[in-house]
């Protein structure tokens, strides 16, 4: 099994993770979604985020996000809202976006090390989810509110604090994303990396 | 959809090279945080708004691009003002406008293609250790550029599909088709790429990905 995972990355591997980079990208396009219970708009960035991780698998879902990085910073407007360019990166949500690669990295591995294993579906679920907390909410924010913190001044308390208002949205991302790729894993399943 | 940023024109800032541009953006990025001297900051804000001002780039653009982190440097500065002093809110303030409209006036000015010249001659040492490897980069980059519209097309295709069976809203019902779809799609562009020989051995440089750009040949549409 991993002497399979060290052949190089082919042709194939190269248009899946610029798929998912442009599955990325239209995810900000789309106007966002307000979910009824909390009254803060959703973009469903982050979403595929996890997602790339979730199916792609550690590897590949990496790349795929940071191919959006490095889309930004050359100037492309991929974030949403139609943000981008290389002023992204010293402001306070830059530690976000960078954070989005090492993300979807523990996203990926914890799906195919941990997640795929589990039996039953609701435990399945479940696994997914918290695959996905911990990559899309834990790893992202670790780099995230420390970016904010040097970036603006504020203490790593208020930074947490700020971070903790979109905390809600991305949790019921990471359901809705466990969901997802329970269903896509069971109709078309690709081998992670 | 417009996909670059760049503003075409004529001013001082256009006709710098992109790596000199760049260089001093990194220099600005590290100086603005060796110092809390207002006296400095002040006049260095300063001359990002008469940089940015020199691009004549159009305002709609600018309030897109400003508006988001102008809210927030706002929400940052009155809360560094409350908590800490008036001094370094002043401090946080002038040093995030100068990184962002300094880093605005650079994407403003820069061609993509010029910035991906930019970023191959920073990947080549670490291409020569072979860590990264560049033409598979330029590929992925010309691939996403190709893939973002359709991509949008087809979310917007199953979005109408899934409203006509009442499923409106259902980020579910709109992301798993989407997905599935990619993945199967991604099997016969693979196909397509390899049988086109793509990317060459060497000198694959995936060119101006502002137009139309090579991949239109390469890769032709998503099929789905």
């Amino acid at each position: 099994m991993s002497v399979r995972n060290r052949r190089p990355m082919g042709t194939r591997d190269i248009v899946l993770i610029a798929l998912f980079g442009a599955i990325i990208v239209a995810l900000g396009l789309i106007p966002p979604v307000n979910i009824a219970i909390v009254p803060v708009p959703i973009t469903l960035q982050t979403l595929g985020v996890m997602l790339a991780g979730a199916i792609l698998g550690p590897i590949r879902g990496a790349c795929a996000c940071a191919l959006v990085v490095l889309l930004t910073a050359l100037g492309l407007p991929v974030l949403a809202g139609g943000r981008g360019g290389l002023g992204v990166f010293p402001g306070p949500t830059g530690g976000y976006l960078v954070g989005w690669i090492p993300g979807a990295f523990v996203t990926g591995f914890l799906v195919k090390t941990f997640a795929m294993r589990v039996k039953g579906r609701v435990p399945q679920l479940g696994a997914y989810f918290v695959s996905c907390v911990v990559g899309g909410l834990l790893v992202v924010y670790a780099l995230g509110v420390p970016w904010t913190s040097v970036s603006t001044g504020l203490s790593m308390r208020k930074a947490l604090v700020g971070a903790l208002y979109f905390a809600v949205g991305d949790t019921l991302k990471a359901v809705v994303t466990a969901a997802i790729a329970y269903n896509v894993r069971r109709s078309y399943p690709i081998e992670p990396r | 959809m417009r996909m670059s940023l760049y503003v075409p024109g004529h001013s001082p800032l256009h006709r710098i090279a992109a790596r000199w541009k760049l260089g001093a953006l990194v220099l600005c990025g590290v100086g603005v945080f060796l110092t809390t001297s207002v006296l400095v900051l002040g006049p260095a804000a300063a001359l990002a708004v008469v940089l940015l001002v020199s691009v004549r780039a159009p305002v709609e653009q600018l309030s897109r691009q400003l508006k988001g982190p102008l809210v927030i440097l706002a929400v940052v500065v009155a809360v560094a003002a409350l908590t800490q002093s008036v001094h370094s809110s002043l401090v946080v303030g002038l040093r995030l406008v100068v990184l962002l409209l300094a880093s605005l006036s650079v994407t403003l000015t820069t061609r993509t293609s010029e910035l991906q010249g930019v970023l191959e001659v920073v990947l080549r040492p670490l291409e020569r250790v072979g860590l990264v490897n560049a033409s598979a980069i330029a590929l992925a980059v010309s691939l996403a550029l190709r893939f973002i519209p359709e991509v949008f097309q087809q979310f917007q295709d199953i979005r109408e599909a899934q409203a006509a069976r009442g499923l409106r809203g259902s980020p579910l019902a709109l992301v798993v088709p989407l997905v599935v779809r990619s993945l199967k799609s991604a099997e016969d562009i693979a196909a397509a790429i390899d049988a086109r020989c793509y990317p060459p051995t060497r000198s694959g440089r995936a060119g101006d990905s502002d137009g139309g750009g090579p991949t239109d040949r390469h890769s032709g549409k998503v099929p789905g």
